[in-house]
């Protein structure tokens, strides 16, 4: 027997509205600890995807738009760079990357990004952390794809698995335009030859061959709608055939970092060619959680007023019980217990009722994150990995046991000022 | 048992007064110039209802401030002690047993006598052997059922077992029939009493109940209480 145990014994006397007061608790912490670990794993999921890119020059309406096209995979970028615009940014400056992307076919779909094979030397898809494969290698000839980790853990395709693209895909609809006919191209089949590690990005959803392999099924295309009905290879392509959506920029650089002194100047000598656009990815990811962050506080300030009122219920449910409690108290205080302690002992109570709340709230929160992941995942395909902050957790948790033993000043007080002698039986 | 210093009275109350206000704004005074209680010794002080018993337990408690006079248990003046040591004092030297015996709900027989170990100077070691014990003597063997669950009779006997659970020098009773029909009425009374003798705690039972009084050997009749209407002013 402990103060700790009268503490119980009182909260398990009244064990449904603790029940309640406590899972009101628990929502409120838990939904604000996701809200909380939800932006931070929003952001960590776009500056992981940019990579080790310094810049992307695409033909999108925007540089935020580039980004999201070009790097996230919201949509396959509508306005193509021709070989000669190509060979002429690839001549402006000696870049130390150079990787060129098409992207406008699908598989199931999943993306799926025509480059070089420099995408999986120098590219990286996180800043200092180059590609790992699980398994295979990266493609060296036409027609062989390497698979992300989330497209190999979804379609369970193993290495020499044969494969077609689509031609566009669910995600092809562009503005308020028709949505573009999936034509698939079943003439040219693709060899697995290696899945990927997984990287916490994008890229985990998306599918990778080299250019040539796409310029040909498109080449084919273009063949059947001119009436030419024949198998197209490398050799049938012509200069609008060699076409590209975006290109991933690199400077090179000698010191530490990822922004060496040169990039601000052909950031703005690239800027200057009006036909087309030119981003840097990182600062386009600041500017999209720049445009939400105001958001991301009137959500946080909404879960933290919520949770201000679960511990008005707190206050609520102490004071409804305040009949019965005086008689325990009055109880207390016959065998000894001094107005002090029964203060403490109520305020233990609410305080612990705060704790437990909070710790549930944890609980809560892992859920919620979890089916925040999931339905990110299945509607809108992008990969974000939250993680409950320590850090936020304890906060979350202090603060919330804070406000409960707040929470429990005023029935805390009622308790200490209960008249022993009114409450145990009248004047007689 | 503990060692009692027997030259000193268990209760000793001198010239006490204590004006109180009743919901009908009528004023009244309870006046006792003396009233000396030994240890193992046993008291019943009836009078009718209404004329300040259980005011006058509640005072000798410590739960109430009387006006003036003093009240000494095994010779120390309760109502010079304040705040918290006052109610230290109370849950060491005094046991109390209620009408409706007021147990606390939730707690099972033993953890309504632990409450009251928790309150006491007793040593930690002690307690679950003395809970046990006490209950096992006065009949009680569902120790961990919930208070509610236990007959009214059963009720009485924890509340019993909780007055005498830190060796109180003195144990006050308040109706502690009154809740009971009349065989067990006579049961309760009877365990109250060999219980105290056990213990060497001094007793003292308020009732109105005239069933009582030939159970005890010393009856005080409490009838110096003054009643004035409101209109008759402050009492004097």
């Amino acid at each position: 027997m402990s103060d700790l145990t009268i503490v119980l014994r009182s909260l398990a006397v009244r064990r449904f509205s603790t029940g309640v007061v406590i899972a009101l608790v628990a929502i409120s912490a838990g939904l604000l600890l996701a809200i909380l670990s939800l932006r931070s794993a929003g952001e960590r999921a776009f500056e992981r995807g940019t990579g080790n890119a310094h810049l992307l020059v695409s033909r999108d309406g925007s540089p935020l738009v580039s980004v999201l096209n070009g790097m996230f995979y919201a949509n396959p970028p509508k306005a193509p760079i021709d070989e000669k615009k190509l060979g002429e940014l690839r001549a402006s400056f000696p870049w130390a990357m150079f990787v060129p992307t098409a992207i406008g076919d699908s598989y199931r779909n999943f993306p799926v990004i025509a480059t070089t094979p420099e995408f999986f030397t120098k590219f990286e898809p996180v800043l200092d952390e180059p590609w790992k494969f699980a398994e295979g290698r990266a493609f060296d000839k036409n027609f062989e794809v390497v698979i992300g980790s989330a497209v190999a853990r979804e379609t369970r395709m193993p290495i020499g698995s044969k494969i077609v693209f689509t031609h566009g895909s669910h995600l092809s609809r562009e503005g308020d335009g028709p949505q573009m006919e999936p034509h698939v191209h079943e003439e040219y089949a693709f060899t697995v030859v290696g899945i990927l590690e997984p990287t916490g990005a994008p890229h985990d959803r998306a599918l990778f061959c080299s250019l040539e392999s796409s310029w040909v099924m498109h080449a084919h295309d273009r063949f059947e709608r001119e009436g030419k009905h024949k198998l197209v290879t490398v050799e049938d392509l012509e200069e609008q055939d060699r076409v590209v959506t975006g290109v991933l920029l690199r400077l090179p650089s000698r010191v530490p970092g990822n922004a060496p002194p040169a990039l601000v100047s052909q950031y703005d000598r690239l800027r200057r060619d009006g036909t087309i656009t030119v981003a840097l990815p990182a600062n386009e990811v600041q500017r999209l959680f720049g445009i939400v962050a105001s958001l991301d506080v009137l959500f946080i300030a909404m879960a933290a007023a919520t949770l201000v009122s679960s511990a008005v219920a707190i206050m609520l449910s102490m004071m409804n019980s305040m009949g019965e409690r005086r008689r325990q108290v009055a109880i207390l205080r016959v065998l000894g217990a001094s107005r002090g302690r029964i203060f403490w002992l109520v305020l233990t109570e609410s305080t612990l009722v705060g704790l437990v709340g909070a710790a549930a709230g944890v609980a809560v929160c892992v859920v919620a994150l979890f089916a925040a992941t999931q339905w990110m995942l299945s509607a809108h395909g992008i990969v974000i990995a939250p993680q409950l902050d320590p850090r936020a957790a304890v906060i979350v948790a202090m603060g919330t046991t804070v406000l409960a033993a707040i929470a429990g000043i005023v029935p805390s007080v009622l308790a200490y000022r209960t008249s022993v002698a009114r409450n145990l039986r009248p004047l007689g | 048992m503990h060692s009692r210093v027997r030259s000193i009275p268990a209760l000793q109350i001198e010239r006490l007064r204590f004006a109180y206000r009743a919901p009908d704004r009528a004023t009244f005074e309870l006046a006792l110039d003396s009233l000396v209680l030994g240890y193992e010794e046993e008291m019943l002080l009836v009078g009718r209802s209404g004329c300040g018993k259980s005011t006058l337990l509640q005072l000798i408690a410590g739960l109430l401030e009387p006006a003036s006079g003093a009240i000494r248990i095994g010779g120390t003046d309760i109502t010079t002690l304040r705040g918290a040591t006052r109610d230290r004092f109370r849950g060491h030297h005094v046991g109390m047993v209620f009408q409706t015996f007021n147990l606390l709900q939730g707690f099972s027989a033993r953890e309504n006598v632990l409450a009251a170990l928790l309150m006491s100077d007793v040593a930690k070691g002690e307690w679950q052997s003395r809970a046990e014990m006490l209950l096992r003597s006065l009949g009680i063997e569902q120790l961990d059922a919930r208070a509610e669950e236990l007959s009214v009779g059963q009720q009485q006997r924890v509340a019993i077992a909780r007055a005498l659970a830190c060796r109180p020098t003195l144990v006050l009773a308040d109706e502690p029939t009154a809740s009971l029909d009349p065989e067990n009425a006579v049961n309760a009374v009877r365990v109250l009493r060999d219980a105290c003798r056990e213990q060497g705690a001094a007793l003292l039972v308020v009732s109105h109940d005239p069933g009582l009084e030939s159970h005890f050997a010393r009856i005080e009749r409490l009838s110096e209480v003054k009643a004035q209407s409101p209109s008759e002013g402050a009492v004097r």
